[in-house]
């Protein structure tokens, strides 16, 4: 079964499965107003507005330190803003912090798991806390091999895998989730590059279901690829933002490095 | 659901983990070895105790024969042990074994069981040095530091299991990296926390409680729901404190390292610095007087009774003037003399042993007092409580053993000084112990207060551990 397959199966007789929304859908999934984050005197996050809409797949571009990943962590809940507002879905995640990461999938930049379980136990765990707990073995073992893992190393400890591999079954954790909104941090760094063409993909599909996913990454290629639009973040502020549609792969990198040079 | 999840996930990493495994291992069979330990004792206990009976029997029966024989005109076996004297009825010959049974559940808590008589050989001559005196010869480096009994692993070992399962329960997550996977999905780290938690509460207090109930089933302990019921809430307080401790110590924030350090401080403060902080205290400022001291006491007044036999006589009725018919202190045959001086020296052991028992008195007031400051103290008394291996026990049996001991001289002293002669009519008369037991409710009572103190300390280490854990938001 293909990714797009596993993705667009009815889960019939299973958890009842999100419904799909159109890239019409007016309210933003993910959304920042005025969003302010310090961490003693150094703002990570500066006063960022952000607004994703329904399949759109928003790329966040900056050099280390630019607040990409304070941005994301923000949006989880992992840590309270200093000022501004961030919302998932219409549900203010100060507040509302479950129901916000209900309807959100994670996939960090160094996906760790269990070593002593298999990437399936590892799985079926991370499924069943979001929810999916209804979730069969056979069809957590698609998606694993969809998302591109062998299937022999299915049933084998994660202390045996690679990064790549590992990295893999968080995808395969964020795809199970079938949330809204898909929040990447780096999620391609360790993956090779057939991986990586299949993890754009993956995005695409998801893209097309109507997902929205806000992508932090240093890797302009993917997102020029994969992303609707582009933002370029420096000092925890949004210096441009950008549609893919009208700038090409050469562009992109000329405007990003003009901006990392002022 | 999240509970349910977490339970599922926490069996397949012990399956997984074959270190803590063999941790799980080691305390069950460390927990069987004080319950086999636990239940040797009561055997031996109870092979005593059906040794004394039988004496007391066996005594008895020695006794009437001889009687019957010399009512048929035989000669005494000995002059100086003739039955018809009163003074050799109530005296060694005649003298009856007060016993304490085992507790309920002695076989789970030997507590001081070993260190304080549980039986009594009673006569005439029973005083209070008779108290504090111990029959059995022990090794007493084992009276020293207790049996290795189940009360002794619950209240010393069980944290150390419980912190080995908990210390690194969230800062173990955070530092392989799986907690920022964890709180991405709609659960909040107190939930996670709690389901660990629960999961290793179920398999520590399964383990804790299954040895006890099957100890109970050995030593046929289930006459007392009671006791039991009592037993159980002791050793689930205790343990649920120490996992509550465990979250609090991990909302910290701080590394595993640091909460296993700060866990195993909190241990050794709790259950070994402070208990023997509040003992030896006790013992400083109410010392014990020495023995040494009472025993000088008790030669001093039996040389001295012995010297003045007939003026303590004329004494002994002076102070008892029901007893003085027909009895002449110049007349006084040999036995009423002898009493006369048992007498005077149990007066005298009585001003001793009385400044002994106000200073224990005070020890255990000051213990008590101050076992608030550790759940160890406060767990070990529910626990000897509940095994009916504590002091108030104790207490109950000396004090029951003091009455019969008064009953008996009550029985002969009058024939002594009267000079009479017994038969073997009376044998059936003479005065028998029967230990009365506590009542449930007595228990019950008492037990309450360290229970509750323990519950107190349980809610306030768990608010503090609930406020800790809802401040933690991320990985």
């Amino acid at each position: 079964m293909s990714t797009q397959a596993v993705l667009e199966t009815p889960a019939t007789g299973e958890a009842p499965p999100i419904p799909v929304r159109s890239a019409e859908f007016e309210d933003p999934v993910l959304e920042a107003r005025s969003l302010v984050k310090r961490y003693g005197d150094l703002e990570a996050v500066a006063g960022l507005d952000l607004s994703i809409q329904p399949g759109e797949v928003y790329c966040l571009l900056g050099p280390n330190g630019a607040g990409k990943t304070t941005t994301i962590h923000l949006f989880l809940g992992f840590i309270e803003p200093d000022a501004g507002r961030v919302r998932v879905s219409g549900f203010d995640v100060a507040r509302n912090a479950l129901d916000a990461r209900r309807r959100l999938a994670y996939v960090p930049e160094q996906v760790m798991l269990y070593r002593n379980l298999s990437g399936l136990e590892n799985l079926q765990y991370f499924a069943a806390l979001g929810g999916r707990e209804t979730l069969s073995s056979e069809r957590l073992t698609d998606i694993l091999v969809d998302v591109g893992l062998p299937l022999p190393a299915v049933g084998r400890r994660v202390a045996e895998y690679s990064k790549g591999m590992r990295q893999k079954v968080g995808i395969a954790i964020a795809v199970a989730k079938d949330a809204e909104a898909l929040l990447l941090d780096e999620p391609t760094s360790g993956l090779d590059p057939k991986a990586s063409r299949e993890f754009s993909e993956l995005i695409e599909t998801l893209r097309g279901r109507g997902v929205a996913v806000l992508m932090a990454t240093h890797d302009l290629f993917r997102a020029k690829e994969s992303g609707t639009r582009i933002g370029i973040m420096r000092h925890g502020r949004l210096v441009t933002e950008l549609s893919t549609d009208e700038i090409g792969h050469a562009d992109l990198e000329r405007i990003y490095l003009d901006h990392m040079q002022e | 659901m999240t509970l349910r999840t977490v339970l599922r996930n926490e069996w397949r990493l012990l399956r997984a983990d074959r270190a803590l495994a063999l941790v799980l291992v080691v305390f069950a069979l460390l927990f069987a070895y004080a319950l086999a330990n636990g239940l040797a004792w009561v055997d031996f206990q109870e092979e005593t105790l059906a040794a004394a009976r039988e004496g007391n029997a066996e005594r008895v029966e020695t006794l009437e024969a001889e009687l019957q024989r010399i009512a048929d005109g035989g000669q005494p076996s000995s002059p100086f042990r003739d039955p018809r004297s009163p003074s050799v009825l109530g005296g060694a010959s005649g003298a009856q074994t007060a016993v304490l049974d085992p507790g309920p559940l002695t076989a789970l808590a030997v507590g001081q069981s070993d260190l304080l008589p549980y039986y009594y050989d009673v006569s005439i001559q029973t005083n209070e040095s008779s108290f504090l005196q111990n029959g059995e010869i022990e090794n007493p480096l084992n009276l020293l530091v207790g049996r290795f009994d189940l009360a002794f692993v619950v209240v010393y070992l069980l944290p150390l299991l419980i912190l080995a399962l908990s210390f690194n329960v969230l800062s173990g997550e955070r530092e392989q990296g799986t907690l920022a996977l964890t709180l991405s999905q709609p659960v909040s780290a107190r939930g996670v926390v709690t389901a660990k938690l629960a999961f290793r509460a179920i398999l520590v207090m399964g383990l804790a409680l299954g040895v006890s109930l099957l100890g109970v089933l050995f030593s046929g302990g289930f006459g007392s729901p009671g006791r039991v019921a009592l037993w159980c809430a002791a050793v689930a307080a205790y343990a649920l404190f120490w996992f509550t401790l465990a979250a609090w110590v991990n909302g910290l924030g701080r590394s595993s390292a640091w909460n296993a350090t700060v866990l195993v401080g909190a241990w050794l403060l709790l259950v070994v610095v402070l208990p023997a902080g509040v003992n030896i205290t006790a013992g400083l400022l109410h010392p014990l007087p020495s023995r040494v001291e009472m025993i000088t006491a008790q030669r001093e007044a039996s040389n001295e009774a012995v010297n003045q036999r007939s003026e303590l006589l004329a004494r002994y009725l002076e102070d008892h003037p029901e007893l003085a018919g027909g009895v002449a202190a110049e007349e006084a045959n040999r036995a009423a003399l002898a009493w006369a001086a048992t007498d005077a020296v149990n007066r005298r052991l009585e001003e001793v042993t009385s400044v002994h028992g106000e200073r224990l008195a005070a020890q255990q007031a000051l213990v008590r007092r101050y076992r608030f400051l550790s759940p160890a103290l406060l767990t070990q008394e529910a626990l000897l409580d509940a095994a009916g291996t504590g002091d108030a026990r104790f207490a109950r049996f000396q004090s029951q053993v003091r009455e019969f001991a008064e009953r008996w001289r009550t029985f002969f002293v009058p024939a002594i000084l009267a000079g009479e002669q017994m038969t073997a009519d009376v044998l059936p008369a003479l005065p028998s112990f029967r230990f009365v037991d506590e009542q449930m409710r007595e228990v019950r009572a008492r037990a309450a207060i360290p229970l509750a103190a323990l519950g107190g300390l349980l809610v306030l280490v768990g608010a503090g551990a609930v406020a800790r854990l809802r401040r933690v938001t991320g990985p």
